[in-house]
C-alpha cells in the first residue's frame, strides 16, 4: 500500500467515526429535547402522536380503513371484468367500463400512493416517463386508455391488461395489511382536494377518454368521507370549519351536478371537454377554498 | 373568519357602516391629502443598504392608490384575475379582504405565532419580520366586472371596455383582460411574491388567476429631471420625458379622475390603467444596424438624445423638420408625442417595466416591455396615442401580445374605509349629489 493509499484509509476511518458521532449527537439531543419538556401539554402530542390521537380518533380510524378495504376489494373486482373485457377484444364494453373501475382507485388514492412503486404502475401518465407516450415503462390505466379510447382498440392491451390486474391484486393484498396512520387519513381529504384542483380541473388526467369528471367525482367521494367520519370531532373543536367544508363540498356537488348524464360511457358523466368555462372556474376557486379549510384540520384534531 | 382562526392576522376588525358615514365629515378635508409627500421614497438605490431599502414603506392611505405617482420601485408584478364570487355581498367581502391585507403588507408587521400542526400562516418568504420594501398593491377593475352579474353596468367609467386588438396586435386571450388588475411593485421580486401568496390564500374563494406577469427595471440613479439612467430590452433610454408628478395640479389634469368630467361620481380620484405586454424580437433588433436603430426609435442609442439635438431632455422641434430629415416621420418617438398644442390633451403618465419569459417554441427570446400606462381619459390619453404609432415603423420589431384596459380605483383615506367602497355601495354618490 502505497502512502498516499494508507492517508485515504485513515480519512476515511475518520470521516465514519465522524459520522458516528453526529449521529449519536443528534439522537441524543432530540431525545432530551422531548424529555426536556415532560409537562408541556403541546410536548405529550410530540412524545407519542399515534397513541394519543389514535384514542382521540378512537374507532373512527377502523371504519376509515374498512371504507378503504371495501374500495380496493371493488377495485379489484372491477379490474377483472374491465381486463377481461379487453383481452376478450370488446372495445365497447373496455370503454364503458373504464371510469368506473378507476373510481375504487381515486376514491381512495391518498392511501393508494403510499406504496408509490404500485402507484407508477396502475395509475401513471405518459408525462412521468423520459419517452413520454412512446416509452415502454409506462404501464397501468392511462396507458390502457391511450390505446382504447384515442387509437380505439384492444389490440395489443392484452399484457398491459394482465399487468394491471397483477399490480392491483398486489395493491388488494398491501392495503388489507396496512395500519393507516391518522395523518394519513386526516390529511388525505385535503390530498384529494389537491388532486382536484391541479390534476383532475386541467383534463389532463383522462386526457384520451374525457372521463375527468367521473374521477373528480371519486376524489369528492373519498374526501367527503373522511370528513364525515370526522365531522363528530371536528365540530367538537371547531363548528364553523365544519361548516365552511360543508359548504364547500355543496357548492362543488352542484356544480358538477348538471354535468351528469344517464348515459353510460363515463360513470354518469359526460365529457370532460363539455366543462364551460365558467363552471371550471367557479369549481377552481371554490376547490382552493375548500383547500384551505381542509389544511387547517390536523391542527384542529392536534394531529402531528 | 374567527379570531381563534389560526389563519387570521391581528388586525382591529373595522369597516362598519356607522363609521363610514361618520368618516364622511371628514373627506372635505382630505383634498389636502393629495399632495403625497412622495420626495422621501425613493428608487432601489445600490448606495442604501438592504435593510434600509426593506424598511421603506409608501404610505398606503390616500384620496389615490399608490403605485400610480409614486416612484416605480425596482420590481413589478401584474397579476389578472377572475371574479368567482357569486353575489355583490361576496363582492363587498373580498374588496374588503383586498383591503386589509394590502394595508398589513404595504405597512408590515409579525407573522402570528404558529402551531406547528398548522400549515403556517405565512409563507415565510420574508422571515418573520413582514417588511414593507417599498411595496405597493394597486387594485383596478376591467370593464368585465360592470357586466351582469353584480348589477355595476350603469356604474362603468365611460371610457372603459374590453382592449381592443389594435393594428400590430397578436393579442394571446391566456394573457389579455380580467374583472381585476392588481399591480404590485416592490424594491425586490420576492416582496411581491409574498404579497401575492398572501392575497391567495386569504381571497382564492373569491377570486381566480387569470394571468400574470413581472417585470423589473433597473434602479433609476440619476436625480435630474427629464433625464433617465433606464434603458428598454432594445438597449434604448425609456422615459426620459415621462410626466412630473410633482405637480399635483398637472397629474389632477392628466392622471386622475376629477367629479366635473361626466365620469361616474365614484371614480373621482382613479385613474385609467393600461397593461401592454409588448414583446421585443430582440435576436433581429441585434442583427439590424446602428442608423437603422436610430431612425426607427428616433433617438442617439449611446446617450439618449433626440436626433439631431445635443442633449437627452431636448424638445424636438418637429416644424423645423417637417419631412423628417433628422427625426423620420415614422419614428417612434414623433408618432407617440408630436409636440403639437392638440397633442398636449394627449400625455399619458407611463411606468414601464422590461420582462423576460424564457424562449418561444422557435428557440428566441421571449422578452419586451411591459407597458403600463395612466390617464385621466383613456380615449385621449392610450388609444389616441396608440393610434397614432399603428403602421410605426418600430412594429417590425414588437409584437404586443397581452394586457388590458382597467380602471385603478380611487384610494382609501383611512380604515373605516375599503378600496372599491364608493363604487359598491354608492354612498358616495347619494351624499354629495
Amino acid at each position: 500500500m502505497s502512502n498516499r493509499n494508507v492517508r485515504y484509509c485513515q480519512l476515511c476511518v475518520a470521516a465514519v467515526i465522524m459520522t458516528l458521532t453526529i449521529d449519536a449527537c443528534s439522537s441524543h439531543q432530540s431525545t432530551s429535547n422531548i424529555s426536556d419538556q415532560p409537562t408541556h401539554s403541546s410536548a405529550t402530542a410530540v412524545d407519542a402522536p399515534v397513541k394519543v390521537t389514535q384514542s382521540k380518533l378512537g374507532t373512527v380510524i377502523t371504519d376509515y380503513k374498512a371504507y378503504v378495504v371495501g374500495e380496493v376489494n371493488k377495485l379489484a373486482d372491477n379490474t377483472k371484468v374491465f381486463t377481461d373485457a379487453i383481452k376478450a377484444g370488446d372495445l365497447h364494453k373496455a370503454q364503458s367500463l373504464y371510469a368506473g373501475t378507476r373510481e375504487h382507485y381515486e376514491r381512495i388514492e391518498p392511501v393508494a400512493e403510499l406504496f408509490s412503486d404500485l402507484d407508477g404502475a396502475i395509475d401513471a401518465r405518459a408525462d412521468d416517463f423520459a419517452q413520454k407516450e412512446k416509452d415502454p415503462k409506462w404501464t397501468g390505466f392511462h396507458r390502457i386508455e391511450m390505446t382504447l379510447f384515442q387509437d380505439k382498440t384492444t389490440q395489443g392491451l392484452a399484457p398491459l391488461a394482465n399487468k394491471l390486474m397483477k399490480d392491483v391484486s398486489l395493491l388488494k393484498a398491501k392495503v388489507a395489511t396496512l395500519k393507516i396512520e391518522p395523518k394519513v387519513m386526516v390529511g388525505g381529504t385535503g390530498e384529494l382536494v389537491e388532486e382536484m384542483s391541479s390534476k383532475k380541473i386541467t383534463g389532463e388526467e383522462d386526457r384520451y377518454s374525457g372521463s375527468d369528471l367521473s374521477d373528480f367525482q371519486a376524489n369528492l367521494d373519498g374526501s367527503k368521507k373522511i370528513v364525515d367520519l370526522l365531522q363528530e370531532q371536528v365540530h367538537k373543536t371547531d363548528p364553523n370549519l365544519l361548516t365552511r367544508i360543508d359548504e364547500n363540498f355543496n357548492k362543488i356537488d352542484t356544480g358538477i351536478a348538471k354535468y351528469k348524464t344517464t348515459d353510460g360511457m363515463f360513470n354518469g358523466y359526460v365529457n370532460y371537454k363539455k366543462l364551460t368555462q365558467s363552471d371550471r372556474k367557479a369549481l377552481q376557486s371554490t376547490l382552493a377554498s375548500l383547500a384551505e379549510d381542509l389544511s387547517l384540520l390536523r391542527g384542529t384534531l392536534g394531529v402531528s | 373568519m374567527s379570531s381563534s382562526d389560526p389563519t387570521s392576522w391581528s388586525i382591529s376588525p373595522r369597516i362598519r357602516r356607522r363609521d363610514l358615514l361618520m368618516g364622511m365629515a371628514a373627506a372635505g378635508g382630505v383634498a389636502a391629502l393629495s399632495t403625497l409627500s412622495f420626495r422621501y421614497l425613493t428608487t432601489a438605490n445600490p448606495q442604501v443598504s438592504r435593510q434600509a431599502q426593506l424598511e421603506r414603506s409608501v404610505p398606503f392611505f390616500g384620496i389615490h392608490q399608490a403605485g400610480i405617482i409614486t416612484p416605480p420601485p425596482a420590481s413589478a408584478l401584474v397579476v389578472a384575475f377572475d371574479i368567482t364570487a357569486a353575489t355583490k355581498a361576496d363582492l363587498i367581502k373580498l374588496f374588503q379582504t383586498l383591503t386589509q391585507r394590502i394595508e398589513f403588507l404595504t405597512t408590515g408587521g409579525t407573522s402570528a405565532d404558529l402551531n406547528s400542526k398548522y400549515p403556517p400562516n405565512d409563507s415565510g418568504i420574508l422571515g418573520t419580520q413582514i417588511v414593507p420594501d417599498n411595496l405597493t398593491v394597486t387594485l383596478a377593475v376591467g370593464a368585465s366586472l360592470f357586466d351582469q352579474r353584480f348589477g355595476l353596468s350603469h356604474l362603468k367609467p365611460i371610457r372603459l371596455a374590453t382592449m381592443p386588438g389594435f393594428h400590430n396586435d397578436q393579442l394571446d386571450p391566456n394573457l389579455c383582460h380580467g374583472d381585476l388588475l392588481l399591480q404590485l411593485c416592490a424594491n425586490h421580486i420576492e416582496t411581491s411574491l409574498h404579497a401575492l401568496r398572501d392575497i391567495m390564500k386569504h381571497a382564492s374563494k373569491y377570486m381566480l388567476i387569470r394571468w400574470q406577469i413581472d417585470g423589473f427595471v433597473s434602479p433609476n440613479t440619476l436625480s435630474k429631471p427629464h433625464t433617465t439612467s433606464q434603458r428598454n430590452l432594445l438597449g434604448f433610454k425609456d422615459g426620459t420625458q415621462n410626466l412630473d408628478v410633482t405637480d399635483a395640479q398637472f397629474m389632477d389634469r392628466i392622471v386622475w379622475v376629477q367629479s366635473n368630467i361626466g365620469e361616474p361620481s365614484w371614480a373621482t380620484g382613479g385613474t385609467y390603467q393600461v397593461v401592454r405586454i409588448i414583446r421585443n424580437l430582440v435576436e433581429r433588433w441585434d442583427r439590424t444596424p446602428l442608423i437603422d436603430q436610430e431612425q426607427i426609435i428616433g433617438r442617439s442609442k449611446d446617450r439618449g438624445t433626440p436626433l439631431g439635438m445635443k442633449h437627452e431632455e431636448d424638445i424636438p422641434d418637429y416644424a423645423k423638420d417637417p419631412t423628417g430629415k433628422k427625426i423620420p416621420l415614422d419614428a417612434h418617438i414623433r408618432l407617440a408625442n408630436p409636440r403639437t398644442e392638440e397633442s398636449k390633451a394627449n400625455l399619458i403618465l407611463r411606468r414601464g417595466y422590461n420582462y423576460s419569459r424564457g424562449v418561444d417554441a422557435a428557440g428566441q427570446l421571449d422578452m419586451g416591455l411591459l407597458f403600463v400606462c395612466f390617464q385621466a381619459d383613456l380615449e385621449k390619453g392610450f388609444i389616441t396615442v396608440q393610434n397614432r404609432l399603428n403602421g410605426e415603423a418600430l412594429e417590425e420589431y414588437i409584437k404586443p401580445i397581452g394586457g388590458g384596459f382597467f380602471f385603478a380605483l380611487p384610494g382609501v383615506i383611512d380604515q373605516s374605509r375599503y378600496l372599491g367602497q364608493t363604487l359598491l355601495e354608492g354612498w358616495f354618490e347619494g351624499l354629495t349629489t
